[in-house]
């Protein structure tokens, strides 16, 4: 039996390394926002570097999965759902890098005031991302375990929405100049649309479940 | 012109290869889970290997039907059938070959004036009902086990996708080995009694005999029928009702192996007798229909939504048209041969009322009395018998059937060289073949007549009112041996 799945295993071990790269991305992006409110900005850094450097790596386990499923004609039925949620998750992990490319260049002065909720909106974002890779891994093991990661996702995105209008909220009420509120607005903007992502990928995820139930 | 009228059996296969076939790898290579060559390949290979290893179970039953009994007549029948399957495909209507088979057989029997035996009609028609549904049990079971253990095991997708693939092989493999086993009868099965074929001798191999070498060219005539056409009728199976993924698919598979195993398995009929079970009559039944009672099955184990029911009721009426349609070719197509190209379609057959004859039918509890206005008689047509005791005596058709059976005269002689020459000591134990050495030469008028000179010789003892399977299925053996005896003796 071990030999029948020889090949597989390899793939499925692919699998999982993919998912692991999204959920590390997702510890990341918090804990370099984290790193970003508390000014220790080489520290930042390196979490960005660490999530460029995942990128890459995600990027090559997706085409390489991609390719050993059409040339070994693997899952015919499932094939194309599968491609399409490893190319959205693979999106995720892009807005995360980019998101935190823009905290590098820009470099916002964030008031002591918001600090809390872009903590906590970043924190929202990145459970939001951790519970779609666990949905995705449910994907291909158990299915009945699907759903519930995506309610969680879903429960995330909307606390990240709500969280993300707080501070937007929080922005445009303080004393500084109106082209410092605009520039922080966006970067609100960035911190909730991770979760939008991960979102997006979920609203897939459930009908490809739907499709995948005997 | 003997080889000739073979082509008509061979049609009849190839329409078989294209059709039937799809039934077991249709889901495999529509959902690409395997390429069409290597199904092609693997269908090839099991339905020659189990209509040759396992072929002669069903053709038994298919015989009492009606026995063609001459080469032209075994040719109209089987074009008879093979036109009308080719309709009934190119009008997209799914039909079994048994069905068809079984009209055009009748066909000939009212052609021939000959009485159909409505007994082994009810035990084929029961079974296109019972087979079906069986599938529909099967695979609803199947799908409940299926998602049981994949909800338990949480197999990667990955994996569930390798042991489907390899599932659907050999699942496939099996589903054509009994497909060959079970429907070599269709196609074939109707020359067994006016096979052309001599022995062969194979140096150090043994020999294949002339019913083996029939096997082996309509197996042939399948596997033609499989690469020229099969994959298009592939490509609507597991769409007409219910779109199958692989798994349901091969759900579907497995309960329609079980099902065609159940009804062509000689060892499996042996086990169930042995054990004291009723067994199910080895009898060629559709495949066609199997995987259309299992993907049903599917469909309502999944809810019964999304089946498409304009699509149940196409079938049903296929299942209606193509024996009437079949009957009615067959009927028409006779008459031309027989008289348009002049040909044989079959061998006349005589019935004599004398004391012999009568003294039997005495000791089968028959009321000879009021048969007065045939005893004494001879007749060259069966239905002639049957209007007069039917009218005149009042009598009920299975009498009749057992008064025709008992005075049909089949002139042979006891001859072992025969026996030897058709593989026929192979089925007969020592004892029995000792006991029919004793009759050597003897010449008989009747095929019961060798029935009751054998019923006191040792190995051939009948039970006279037999009350458990086992006996019944002592009997039923004894009496397909005797047939395949006569038949053998009767051999120019």
């Amino acid at each position: 039996m071990a030999i029948l799945l020889k090949t597989t295993k390899v793939i499925e071990a692919q699998i999982d390394q993919f998912l692991d790269i999204v959920s590390d991305c997702a510890l990341l992006f918090h804990m370099g926002v984290e790193d970003y409110l508390k000014e220790r900005s080489q520290q930042f850094e390196d979490r960005l570097q660490r999530i460029r450097e995942n990128e890459h790596k995600a990027d090559d386990l997706r085409v390489h999965i991609e390719r050993y499923l059409y040339e070994h004609t693997l899952i015919p039925e499932n094939r194309g759902d599968v491609l399409a949620i490893l190319e959205n998750t693979d999106e995720v992990i892009d807005n995360i890098k980019d998101s935190m490319l823009q905290f590098s260049i820009e470099a916002p002065v964030l008031p002591d005031e918001v600090h809390d909720l872009v903590l906590q909106t970043a924190k929202a974002s990145a459970e939001a991302v951790d519970h779609l890779a666990m949905a995705v891994r449910s994907f291909f093991r158990d299915l009945s375990a699907v759903n519930n990661y995506i309610h969680k996702v879903y429960f995330f995105e909307r606390e990240a929405d709500q969280l993300g209008e707080k501070l937007r909220r929080k922005i445009f009420s303080l004393e500084i100049d109106l082209a410092h509120k605009s520039q922080l607005r966006w970067f609100a903007i960035h911190l909730e649309k991770v979760s939008d992502y991960a979102q997006a990928v979920c609203d897939r995820l459930a009908i490809y479940t739907i499709k995948r139930q005997l | 012109m003997v080889f000739f009228f073979l082509l008509s059996g061979l049609f009849l296969g190839w329409s078989f290869g294209a059709k039937d076939t799809a039934n077991v790898f249709g889901t495999a290579v529509e959902s690409r889970m395997l390429a069409f060559k290597r199904a092609a390949l693997i269908c090839a290979v099991f339905v020659t290997l189990g209509a040759v290893l396992e072929g002669s179970g069903p053709s038994q039953t298919l015989n009492r039907l009606g026995v063609v009994n001459a080469l032209g007549g075994a040719f109209t029948v089987a074009l008879a059938a093979a036109i009308t399957i080719t309709i009934m495909v190119k009008l997209g209507i799914p039909v079994a070959t048994t069905q068809t088979l079984a009209g055009a057989i009748i066909g000939w029997n009212y052609f021939a004036g000959r009485l159909t035996d409505f007994g082994s009609l009810a035990t084929i028609a029961s079974s296109w009902l019972i087979a079906p549904l069986m599938g529909c049990v099967f695979a609803a079971l199947l799908f409940f086990i299926f998602k049981r253990y994949l909800d338990k095991t949480k197999l990667h997708l990955l994996e569930q996708d390798t042991y489907t693939r390899y599932g659907l092989i050999i699942v496939g493999a099996l589903g054509a080995y009994a497909l060959g086993a079970n429907n070599i009868a269709n196609v074939v099965g109707i020359f067994v009694p006016v096979t052309p074929f001599r022995d062969i001798h194979l140096p150090g191999l043994g020999s294949l005999s002339g019913e083996t070498q029939l096997y082996v060219i309509g197996a042939l005539s399948i596997v033609l029928g499989i690469y020229t056409y099969s994959h298009k009728i592939m490509k609507t199976v597991g769409k007409q009702l219910f779109r199958l993924t692989p798994i349901t698919g091969l759900i579907a598979v497995i309960a329609e192996t079980i099902v065609l195993a159940l009804f062509s398995s000689q060892g499996l009929h042996a086990l169930f007798v042995k054990m004291g079970i009723p067994p199910i009559p080895l009898v060629p039944v559709s495949a066609s229909q199997i995987i259309v009672g299992s993907v049903i099955g599917i469909g309502i184990a999944k809810g019964g939504k999304n089946l498409r029911l304009d699509m149940l009721g196409r079938i049903s009426i296929g299942w209606i048209t193509a024996p009437v349609l079949a009957f009615g070719f067959s009927f028409i197509s006779l008459f031309i041969v027989q008289n348009v190209f002049e040909q044989t379609v079959l061998q006349p057959s005589r019935y004599s009322f004398d004391y012999a004859t009568l003294t039997q039918m005495k000791a089968h509890n028959i009321d000879i009395k009021k048969m007065y206005m045939v005893n004494g008689r001879m007749f060259d047509k069966e239905q002639t018998i049957y209007t007069k005791l039917k009218n005149d005596a009042k009598m009920q058709r299975q009498d009749i059937l057992t008064v025709i059976r008992i005075a049909e005269i089949n002139e042979f002689t006891v001859e072992i060289a025969k026996v030897r020459k058709q593989h026929l000591e192979e089925d007969l134990t020592a004892e029995q073949l000792q006991a029919l050495s004793t009759l050597e030469g003897r010449k008989y008028r009747h095929r019961w007549q060798l029935k009751n000179d054998l019923a006191g010789l040792p190995g051939w003892q009948l039970y006279e009112q037999p009350s458990t399977t086992l006996e019944k299925e002592h009997n039923k053996s004894l009496e397909t041996r005797l047939d395949k005896l006569a038949r053998a003796f009767l051999t120019k």
